[in-house]
């Protein structure tokens, strides 16, 4: 099997890697850079749990061999926050009680993030739809998409 | 993860050596939505992916002398969001923004969509109702092959071994398509419908229906096809044509529905992707 150098920058932080050919973006994150909230769900781009942001868009790490990430600038749930400063979407996760057991969370988080990225302005049908890729087996929803009205809000307030 | 090796293809002359180099072991990638879990659930052992995810000739979505070019990388995301599609080919688009999830449309591409061969890909039907050409490159040089020649059956294609689809380019046309699945989310459809129309006032003077999910490939419905195409478009006669999609698939019983159950509903999505086809909703 061979190794692949590769150069990934993470939240900001450029990292210099040595990679097989058949690593996943995802185990590398998590087993090389212990970045653990991207979580690695069912490994087959159902769940979305492993989702990551890259141009601002949302994509699925389980789906990416870390081989061809090499010069890729992206973003996990680690980077939303500014230091101890959750970042709007965080802030509602939490405020609004939208998690419960936590595996979705992340995943769920990031998406939300390139939605608003997207469409600033949202309503509960265009939430529901960009969601759909995200599974949660415990929470139901109701409060995550709550929670993403409530962080557009709160991000038009901070724009003004 | 499965073992595999990986080169990358930086450009496409580069892709064309490899595919050429590696013949039946190449597996092309790009957004990875098949392919990553294809290995995942070893149904592919032992091959040597080539990455074309960056290939910059393959991308692009636009109007040249009245014919529509889509690269072969266009991401579902992008067909989505393409105002030109919207006005040009309504049922790509419409099938792009039912497909699957936003997050998985930002990886998958529509040559990737095709080239997996599902009886049930989103892009397909209307591919075949827009009379679609695919564009071919591989080292014995370039060819076209049309979408409604392109499917060989389950899971496989007309496409050789050491071959990559660089395009595809349709005429514009009145157009529309309709999804029934068992979910509005991340659903594999049970029946999917395509129609492409031309009217002179308000008689069909040529026409294209296809299907998905009911059959080994997606097929065309020649015989809706016929009873549509000279007549005035009324709902009796729509009715009536409709019904005749019956004698054009062959579907089967399968996790998502009955083979008895989808001849049931498949008139019901004709009937649906012909009016929007036509009147740009279904009245």
């Amino acid at each position: 099997m061979s190794m692949h150098p590769i150069t990934l920058k993470v939240n900001g932080k450029p990292h210099t890697l040595l990679v097989k050919s058949n690593e996943l973006l995802v185990n590398v994150l998590r087993d090389k850079l212990f970045l653990t909230g991207t979580k690695y769900g069912c490994g087959i781009a159902e769940c979305g749990a492993c989702t990551i942001m890259k141009d601002k868009r949302s994509i699925m790490s389980c789906l990416v061999p870390a081989v061809v990430a090499d010069g890729w600038e992206i973003t996990t749930s680690e980077g939303l926050s500014k230091g101890d400063k959750l970042s709007p979407v965080q802030e509602a996760f939490v405020d609004l009680a939208a998690i419960q057991c936590g595996f979705c969370t992340p995943g769920m988080v990031v998406t939300a993030t390139a939605l608003l990225h997207e469409n600033p302005n949202p309503d509960e049908d265009f939430i529901r739809d960009y969601l759909r890729g995200n599974f949660c087996r415990c929470t139901g929803y109701v409060a995550m998409s709550k929670a993403v009205l409530a962080a557009a809000a709160k991000m038009k307030e901070e724009a003004q | 993860m499965k073992e595999f090796a990986f080169v990358n293809a930086p450009t496409l002359d580069s892709a064309v050596a490899l595919l050429g180099e590696l013949g039946e072991k190449a597996y092309v990638v790009a957004g990875g939505t098949n392919v990553m879990v294809d290995i995942r659930v070893g149904k592919r052992n032992g091959r040597t992916l080539v990455n074309i995810r960056d290939i910059g000739a393959l991308k692009g979505i636009s109007l040249q002398n009245d014919e529509m070019r889509v690269g072969a990388l266009a991401t579902l995301s992008q067909i989505a969001a393409s105002e030109l599609l919207k006005e040009k080919a309504p049922c790509l688009y419409m099938a792009a923004n039912v497909f699957a999830d936003p997050t998985t449309r930002n990886s998958a591409t529509i040559a990737g969509n095709c080239a997996g061969a599902s009886p049930a890909a989103d892009t397909a039907p209307s591919l075949l109702a827009l009379n679609a050409i695919a564009h071919i490159v591989s080292a014995k040089g370039e060819r076209q092959l049309n979408m409604n020649e392109f499917f060989a059956g389950v899971n496989r294609t007309h496409l050789q071994p050491g071959e990559l689809i660089t395009h595809f380019t349709f005429k514009p046309s009145k157009s529309g398509f309709i999804k029934l699945g068992i979910r509005n989310s991340m659903a594999i459809s049970i029946v999917t419908a395509a129609a492409a129309l031309e009217l002179a006032g308000d008689v069909v003077t040529t026409c294209r229906v296809a299907l998905g999910s009911v059959a080994p490939t997606p097929v065309r419905a020649k015989s809706v096809e016929a009873a549509l195409t000279g007549q005035r478009l009324t709902e009796e006669l729509l009715a009536h044509a409709a019904e005749r999609v019956r004698e054009d698939i062959s579907p089967i019983d399968d996790v998502r529905a009955t083979g008895a159950y989808r001849r049931e509903v498949a008139p019901v999505c004709v009937k649906r992707a012909v009016k929007l086809a036509a009147y740009g909703e279904c009245r």
